[in-house]
C-alpha cells in the first residue's frame, strides 16, 4: 500500500476526525520559538543598525547594551527550547518525529513529489499524513533545525568572544577560526538570520493556505493540539494503523 | 647597536654587564618583563634567574614577502633598555635586514646555526612564501624563500610567525593572490608555530613573546589558532576607551560630527574593534602614545585573518563571504525576502482561481 492515499481535498460533507497531534511540549516549543526568533531578529537588526540616538550624556545611557542583553537573553531561552524539543523528538508521540527526511526511502521521495506537485497545482493528489509531510519535513529540517543550529553555534561563538575561555567559548569558539575570523563569523550570523524571515513568510502562508484548502484546522491545532481531517475516513484509519514515520 | 654573530654560550646577564648595564637596571628590566608577560611579582625572580643562567637563544630571523614593518616595530620597543636587552637576550645570528654580513658570508652563518644548534634555535619568520611558479616571486641568494624556510625550519626548536604575513598571509595573499602567497603554517606543519599577527605586531607584544620563551624555555599558552593568549585573547572592543559610548548607544555618524569631536564609538564608521583580537587597547602604540581608535580612526583589523578582503574598511557590514556576492547580508536578506513574498502572493492568486474549481474537474494521475 502506498504511503500516499488518493485524497481530493475541498470536497464537502466528508466525515471529520479529530486527532490529538501536537502534544503540549511541541506547542510550547513552537510558540517559544515564534517569540524568541522575533525578538532575536528585531534586536539583531538593531545591533547591526543602531538607528536610535540617545539624548544626554553617556553616563546615564545604556541603550545598546540593553538591546544586546535582550538579544542574549532570548538566545539562551531559545537554546533551552531547542534542546528540550530535541529531547522531545525521542520522548514524544509519533508526530513529534514526523517529517524526518528519509532520503533512502522511495516512498518518502514519492510523498515529497506528491506534495510538491500538489502545491504547484500540477496534481490534486495529497498525502494524508497527520504530522509533517515529506516536503514540510525538509523545510523544517533546513530552516528552524539546521539554520537554528547554525545560529546557535555562530551566535554563542560570537557571544563567547568576551570570555573565550568560558563554557560557551570552549563549546562553540571553534566556529570563529572555521569561518575565517570573527568578522566573517558575524557576516554568516547576519545572513543566517534572514533565513528565518524567508522561512516565516512561507511558513505562515502555507499554514493558512493548507487550513483553507484542507480544512484541517491547522492553525488552531498549534493551540489546541487537535487536528481535524476532512478526508476519506478509511484512508486515515489505514494510515494510522500503519503508523506515522 | 652591535649585531655581529655572538657567542650564544654567554648569558643575557653577561652580555648586559659587558654593555655597562648595572645590576639595578637589570633587575628593573626583569620586573618590567615579568609584568609584560603577565607574571605576578613573585615571578620576577624566575625572570632574573633565567637571564642569569640560561645561554642566549640563537635566533634566525628570515624575511620573505613582507614590508619589514615587523622589524621596524620590533626595534622601537618602548622601554629604552628593552630594545637593547631583547636584542642581546637573543643571539640574533641571522637577520638579513639588520646583519652586517652580506652575500655568501651571510648565508653561511644561517647554515652554520642550523648545523651547530639542531633543535636549539628559534626560527623567526617575517613575511611569507609565494608558492606559484616554483616560488620564483621571492628569492634570496638564488634560492626560493620557500626552500630557505623549509631548510631553516627542519632543525628549529620552534617557529615564530611575525606579523600578519607569516600568520595569515596578509595583503599579498589577498584575492586573487597572484603569487600564491601562503602563511608559514601552510608550509611547515611539523613544528610548533606561534602566530603573532598584526601589521605590524605591537613592539611590546613581540618582545613579550621572546621574553616568555627565554624565561620559561617553552612557548606561551596559545589559543585555538596558535596566538599567545596573553596578548590575543581579547578583542580591542572589550577594553576600548570608547566602549562606554558603545554601550550607551552613542555613535559617530560622520567624521566631522559632534560625536567625532566628543570621542564617541566608531562602530558605525566601520571600526573593526569588535572583531579584532589584539592588544592595541592595552599597550597602545609608539611607547603608549596613542592607537588608531584613540586617534579617532576606526580599527582596520590588521591582525585578523582575511582583513584585506573584508573591505570596505569604513563600512561595518561588508559583503557576504560567498564567491560572486558583493551585497551585504541585509541586502541579500531583503532581496530574497521580497522575492519569497512575491512568490507567496503569486501562489495565493493562482490558488484563489484553482481552488474554486470543482474537484471533479481534475482527476489524479497515479
Amino acid at each position: 500500500m502506498s504511503q500516499v492515499a488518493r485524497v481530493y481535498p475541498g470536497e464537502k460533507d466528508q466525515p471529520k476526525k479529530l486527532v490529538y497531534v501536537w502534544q503540549r511540549p511541541v506547542r510550547l516549543f513552537h510558540w517559544a520559538t515564534a517569540i524568541c526568533i522575533s525578538v532575536l531578529f528585531l534586536t539583531g537588526l538593531y545591533i547591526a543598525f543602531p538607528v536610535l540616538t540617545t539624548p544626554g550624556e553617556a553616563w546615564n545611557q545604556f541603550l545598546m547594551a540593553r538591546v544586546r542583553q535582550i538579544h542574549f537573553f532570548a538566545a539562551y531561552l531559545w537554546l533551552v527550547a531547542y534542546l528540550l524539543r530535541c529531547v522531545w523528538f525521542f520522548l514524544g508521540n509519533k508526530y513529534a518525529r514526523s517529517g524526518m527526511p528519509r532520503p533512502w526511502s522511495s516512498a518518502w521521495w514519492r510523498e515529497f513529489f506528491v506534495e510538491l506537485f500538489s502545491y504547484a497545482f500540477v496534481r490534486r493528489e495529497r498525502s494524508t499524513r497527520l504530522g509533517h509531510n515529506a516536503l514540510a519535513g525538509v523545510a523544517y529540517t533546513i530552516f528552524p533545525i539546521g539554520l537554528g543550529l547554525a545560529q546557535i553555534l555562530t551566535g554563542f561563538a560570537l557571544y563567547s568572544e568576551t570570555d573565550p575561555s568560558g563554557l560557551a567559548g570552549r563549546l562553540t569558539g571553534w566556529m570563529i577560526p572555521l569561518l575565517g575570523g570573527s568578522f566573517r563569523a558575524h557576516m554568516w550570523h547576519h545572513l543566517f538570520a534572514w533565513g528565518f524571515l524567508w522561512f516565516v513568510i512561507v511558513h505562515v502562508y502555507i499554514v493558512v493556505f493548507d487550513s483553507i484548502r484542507d480544512r484541517n484546522s491547522l492553525v488552531e491545532s498549534m493551540i489546541t493540539g487537535y487536528k481535524s481531517l476532512e478526508v476519506d475516513a478509511t484512508a486515515v484509519g489505514k494510515r494510522d494503523q500503519e503508523g506515522e514515520h | 647597536m652591535v649585531l655581529k654573530q655572538c657567542d650564544p654560550s654567554r648569558t643575557t646577564y653577561d652580555v648586559l654587564r659587558e654593555h655597562g648595564v648595572s645590576r639595578r637596571d637589570f633587575v628593573k628590566f626583569c620586573t618590567m618583563m615579568a609584568a609584560a608577560i603577565g607574571l605576578p611579582s613573585t615571578g620576577v625572580a624566575q625572570v632574573v634567574k633565567a637571564m642569569e643562567t640560561k645561554p642566549r637563544l640563537p635566533v634566525i630571523w628570515l624575511h620573505g614577502l613582507e614590508c619589514t614593518c615587523c622589524s621596524e616595530s620590533f626595534i622601537r620597543s618602548s622601554h629604552p633598555i628593552a630594545q637593547d636587552v631583547i636584542l642581546n637576550m637573543i643571539s640574533l645570528d641571522y637577520d638579513d635586514t639588520l646583519q652586517a654580513a652580506a652575500g655568501h658570508h651571510a648565508e653561511d652563518i644561517r647554515r652554520d646555526i642550523i648545523k651547530k644548534y639542531p633543535g636549539g634555535y628559534v626560527l623567526a619568520v617575517e613575511g611569507n612564501a609565494p608558492t606559484k611558479d616554483g616560488g620564483v616571486y621571492c628569492t634570496i641568494g638564488g634560492e626560493t624563500f620557500e626552500s630557505i624556510l623549509r631548510e631553516s625550519a627542519a632543525n628549529a626548536k620552534a617557529i615564530i610567525a611575525w606579523g600578519s604575513c607569516a600568520s595569515n598571509g596578509c595583503v599579498q595573499a589577498a584575492k586573487p593572490n597572484p603569487t600564491g602567497a601562503v602563511p608559514v603554517h601552510k608550509i611547515i606543519t611539523d613544528k610548533p608555530i606561534i602566530r603573532v599577527p598584526g601589521c605590524p605586531p605591537i613592539a611590546e607584544v613581540m618582545t613579550g613573546v621572546l621574553a616568555y620563551i627565554l624565561t620559561f624555555d617553552r612557548l606561551p599558552e596559545l589559543d585555538r589558532i596558535g596566538r599567545p593568549k596573553m596578548f590575543y585573547e581579547h578583542r580591542l572592543h572589550d577594553k576600548c576607551q570608547r566602549r562606554p559610548f558603545f554601550d550607551a548607544g552613542k555613535f559617530v555618524e560622520e567624521w566631522d560630527d559632534e560625536g567625532a569631536r566628543k570621542g564617541w564609538c566608531l562602530y558605525k564608521m566601520g571600526c573593526r574593534g569588535p572583531t579584532t583580537y589584539n592588544s592595541c587597547s592595552n599597550f597602545k602604540w609608539n611607547c603608549g602614545v596613542s592607537w588608531p581608535v584613540g586617534s579617532g580612526h576606526g580599527c582596520i583589523g590588521c591582525s585578523e585573518e582575511n582583513y584585506w578582503d573584508n573591505g570596505p574598511l569604513y563600512e561595518r557590514l561588508s559583503g557576504v563571504p560567498l564567491p560572486g556576492v558583493e551585497s551585504t547580508p541585509q541586502q541579500v536578506g531583503t532581496a530574497v525576502a521580497l522575492t519569497v513574498g512575491a512568490a507567496v502572493v503569486a501562489h495565493a492568486g493562482v490558488a484563489a482561481v484553482k481552488l474554486r474549481k470543482p474537484a471533479s474537474n481534475n482527476t489524479s494521475v497515479s
